[in-house]
C-alpha cells in the first residue's frame, strides 16, 4: 500500500484562505509552547507584539510612525520583486540593488542639497536611486539573456560587493570621501536630513510620512500594470513559458531586460524612501529588505494587494518583537525571525496541499 | 630579526588554514547538496544552528566528540526540513533555503540568548573541548621550516576538514552512489526510469551534505573561543562557501584549494597590516589596502567565474543540470 500525489485542477478560494489561516495559527500555537517552556504567557506576549507596544503607551503616534518606516522599504521591495519573480527570474539581488540606490540617493543629498530645494532634491534623488540600482539590477539580467548566466546565483554575488562597497565608503576618511563627516576624527556618515527630508502630513501629533502615500499609490500602478497591459500580460505569459513567449513572437529578451530593469528602480526608489526618511546612511540601510522581501513577495504568491498585506503583518512582527522584547526580557527579538521561519514552512505545507492531492494507491495497480 | 620576518610568514599561513576551513565544510557540504540538484541558500543557518548546539551541548558533556556529532544532527535536521519541504511538499528551493537562512540565525541568538540568561559554558571551563581544539602536529612534516607549523600543525577539525572534503571527492566520483547521486542532480527523470530512488537519494544527500555544514559551523564556534555576542559566529562565512562551490567548480578537491585561495584574502584582511610592518620595502602597501575590499574579492571572483563559465559554456562544467528545479514525477 502506497500514496502517490496528483496535482489539482483547482481549489476553492475559501479552502484556499482556511489552509492559510491554518498554517499562521499552527505556527503561532508552535511559538505559544515555546513560550511557555519558558514561562512567559504566550498570549500576553501575542497581545503586546501585535499591537507593538502602543497599547498604553503615551507616544503611540511616534510607535505608529516608527512602524510605517519598516513597512514602507519592506512593501515596495516587495512588490518590486514580484516583478521579476513572475517572469521565473530570481532577481536575489535585492539588498544590493536597495544599497546602490541608497548610495546613489545619498549622492544627490549630500551634493546638490545645498544648492537645490528641498522638493527638487528629493525627487532627484528617487531618480537617481532608481537609474543606480536599475542598472545594477539590469547588468545582471543582460548577461542572463546573452550568455544564460545564471542570475539566482550572480544577483547573490553582487549583494556582497555592494554591501562592501559602503562599509567601505563608511569606513574610508579621505578628502574625497563625502559620506563622511568631515569634522568626526572617526568614519560617521554624514547627516543630510536638513538638506533633503520627505515632508509628512500632520494628523495632531501623527505625522503620515508621504512615502507611505507614495508607496501606496506605485502598488496600485505596478497592480494595473500587471493585471491591465500589454506588458503585464507579456510577463505572466513569459513566466509561464519563455518558449510559448517566443513562438508567439514576443520578444522574451527584451521582456526580461525590461522587466528586471523596472523591478530593480523601484527597489531603487524604496532605497531613496528609505534614504530620504533616515536622513543618513547607514551600513545596516537595508534592514534585510531584500531578503524579507523575497518572502513576503513569496507568501503574497506575488500578487500585488496581498503583498500589503503580508508586508504589514511581517514588519508588525518584526517590529512587534523588538517592542515586546522591552517588556519580556526572556524573549529576544531574534524571536520574530523564528516565527517567520516557521509560518513560512507551514504556509509552505499548506500551498502543497492547495496544488497537490494525496491519493492512496490501488490494489494491484503498480506500485 | 630574521626568524621574527619568518614567524610571520608562518603565523599567516598558519591562519590561512585555521580561521579558513570552515568555508570548506560548507562548500564540501553544499557540494553534496547541490549534486543531487538541489540550491540550498540556507548555508549560513544551518552552520549557525550546528554551531550553537554543538558547542553548548559539546560544553556541557565536556566531549568534543558529542559537540561534532550534534553539530552534524543538528545539520542534517535542518537539511531534513529543507528536504521535506522542497522535495516532499515541492516548496521553492530558492525561497526554502533563504527561509532557512533568516530561521537559523533566529534560532541560533534565541537559543544563544536564553542559555546566556541561565549560565553560558565558558569554552576555557571544558578541559576536553579546550584540549580536543589544541594543534595536533603531525610528525616529520611539522618540522619543515617556515611552512611545516604553518601548515602541519593544527587542530582535529581541520583534519577532519580536508579527511571529509577526500573521502566526498572519492564518493562522488568513484563509487556507484556517487555516480547514481551525480545521475539525479543532472536528469532526475532519467535516473528515475533507471530505478534509481530519487527521493530517497535526494534525501539522503541533503541531509549528508547539511550535517558536514553543522559541523564546521561548530569549529567556528570553537575558533571564537565560543564567545557569544551580538555578531554570529558565521559572520557570512556561508554565504561565502556557497561562492566557494561554484568556484571550485562543484569538485571537492578543488574546494580544498578554493578554500586557501579564498582564506588567503580573508587572512590578508586580518593580518595584513603585521605582514606591511614586518616587510615595509616590498609589502608596505599591504596597510593601504581597504579591508572590504578583501572582503568583497570572493564575491567578485565568483562573480567573474560565474560569467565566463556561462559565456565560454565549457565543457566538463560541475553545475548539475537540474540544479534548483524541483522533480515531481508525474510531469516527468
Amino acid at each position: 500500500m502506497g500514496f502517490h500525489i496528483v496535482k489539482r485542477d483547482s481549489c476553492p478560494l475559501w479552502k484556499k484562505a482556511l489552509l492559510y489561516v491554518i498554517a499562521v495559527l499552527a505556527a503561532l500555537v508552535l511559538g505559544g509552547v515555546l513560550l511557555l517552556a519558558m514561562g512567559v504567557d504566550p498570549l500576553a506576549y501575542y497581545s503586546r507584539m501585535f499591537t507593538m507596544g502602543m497599547v498604553g503607551n503615551k507616544i503611540a503616534y511616534k510607535a505608529f510612525e516608527n512602524y510605517l518606516k519598516v513597512f514602507v522599504p519592506l512593501a515596495l521591495t516587495s512588490v518590486a520583486l514580484s516583478l521579476a519573480f513572475k517572469m521565473r527570474f530570481w532577481n536575489i539581488g535585492g539588498e544590493g540593488q536597495f544599497i546602490m540606490g541608497s548610495i546613489a540617493a545619498a549622492t544627490v543629498a549630500l551634493k546638490l542639497g545645498p544648492v537645490l530645494p528641498s522638493a527638487i532634491t528629493l525627487i532627484l534623488m528617487c531618480l537617481a536611486a532608481m537609474l543606480a540600482a536599475g542598472i545594477y539590477g539590469a547588468f545582471v539580467a543582460v548577461l542572463k539573456v546573452k550568455f544564460g548566466t545564471n542570475e539566482t546565483l550572480m544577483t547573490l554575488m553582487l549583494n556582497y560587493v555592494a554591501l562592501y562597497v559602503l562599509m567601505f565608503l563608511g569606513d574610508r576618511k579621505a578628502d574625497w570621501n563625502f559620506f563622511l563627516q568631515e569634522q568626526s576624527a572617526r568614519p560617521v556618515f554624514q547627516s543630510f536630513a536638513d538638506l533633503a527630508s520627505f515632508p509628512k502630513i500632520m494628523f495632531g501629533k501623527f505625522g503620515l510620512n508621504i512615502c507611505v502615500i507614495l508607496t501606496f499609490l506605485v502598488g496600485t500602478l505596478v497592480f494595473v500594470y500587471l493585471k491591465y497591459t500589454k506588458h503585464g500580460y507579456e510577463i505572466s505569459v513569459v513566466g509561464d513559458s519563455a518558449g510559448t513567449a517566443h513562438y508567439a513572437g514576443m520578444k522574451v529578451n527584451a521582456i526580461v531586460l525590461r522587466t528586471v530593469f523596472l523591478s530593480a528602480c523601484l527597489i531603487g526608489l524604496a532605497a531613496a524612501f528609505k534614504v530620504g526618511t533616515a536622513g543618513v546612511l547607514s551600513t545596516a540601510i537595508t534592514d534585510d529588505v531584500g531578503w524579507t522581501g523575497i518572502i513576503v513577495a513569496w507568501l503574497s504568491q506575488l500578487n500585488t494587494a496581498v503583498i500589503f498585506v503580508v508586508s504589514a503583518l511581517i514588519s508588525m512582527l518584526h517590529y512587534g518583537s523588538v517592542a515586546a522584547a522591552a517588556t519580556f526580557s526572556k524573549v529576544d527579538s531574534s524571536f520574530a525571525n523564528m516565527l517567520q521561519g516557521v509560518i513560512l514552512f507551514l504556509v509552505f505545507t499548506a500551498e502543497f496541499f492547495i496544488r497537490f492531492r494525496v491519493v492512496r494507491n490501488k490494489k494491484g495497480g503498480k506500485q | 630579526m630574521e626568524m621574527d620576518k619568518l614567524g610571520v610568514i608562518t603565523t599567516f599561513i598558519h591562519n590561512i588554514v585555521v580561521y579558513n576551513i570552515p568555508l570548506l565544510y560548507g562548500t564540501v557540504g553544499e557540494i553534496v547538496v547541490e549534486k543531487s540538484g538541489s540550491l540550498n541558500l540556507g548555508v549560513e543557518g544551518i552552520m549557525a544552528v550546528g554551531a550553537i548546539f554543538g558547542y553548548i551541548v559539546g560544553c556541557y558533556t565536556n566531549s568534543m566528540l558529542v559537540g561534532i556529532l550534534t553539530a552534524f544532527a543538528m545539520g542534517a535536521l535542518m537539511g531534513l526540513l529543507f528536504a521535506a519541504l522542497t522535495v516532499s511538499l515541492q516548496a521553492n528551493q530558492n525561497i526554502t533555503g533563504l527561509t532557512l537562512t533568516t530561521f537559523g540565525l533566529g534560532m541560533y541568538f534565541f537559543v544563544g540568548n536564553a542559555i546566556k540568561a541561565v549560565r553560558w559554558p565558558i569554552m576555557s571551563d571544558y578541559s576536553s573541548i579546550k584540549n580536543g581544539f589544541a594543534d595536533i602536529a603531525i610528525p616529520g612534516l611539522s618540522q619543515i621550516p617556515v611552512v611545516g607549523k604553518g601548515l602541519f600543525s593544527h587542530n582535529i577539525l581541520v583534519y577532519l576538514g580536508i579527511v571529509i572534503a577526500l573521502c566526498m571527492w572519492y564518493y562522488l566520483n568513484r563509487t556507484t552512489p556517487g555516480l547514481r547521486l551525480r545521475a539525479v542532480g543532472e536528469n532526475p527523470g532519467s535516473a528515475d526510469s533507471v530505478g534509481i530512488n530519487v527521493k530517497r537519494t535526494k534525501y539522503l544527500h541533503i541531509c549528508l551534505g547539511c550535517g558536514i555544514m553543522g559541523i564546521g559551523g561548530y569549529y567556528m564556534g570553537l575558533n571564537m573561543s565560543g564567545s557569544f555576542s551580538s555578531a554570529c559566529w558565521i559572520n557570512g562565512y556561508g554565504w561565502i562557501a556557497v561562492a566557494l562551490v561554484i568556484f571550485a567548480n562543484w569538485n571537492p578537491i578543488m574546494a580544498i584549494l578554493g578554500t586557501f585561495v579564498f582564506g588567503f584574502f580573508n587572512t590578508l584582511r586580518v593580518s595584513g597590516s603585521s605582514l606591511a610592518v614586518a616587510f615595509p620595502e616590498t609589502l608596505g602597501w599591504l596597510a593601504a589596502v581597504p579591508t572590504q575590499l578583501y572582503q568583497a574579492l570572493p564575491f567578485i571572483i565568483t562573480a567573474i567565474v560565474l560569467v565566463v563559465t556561462s559565456v565560454r559554456k565549457r565543457e566538463g562544467s560541475g553545475l548539475p543540470a537540474a540544479l534548483g528545479l524541483n522533480y515531481f514525477r508525474e510531469e516527468r
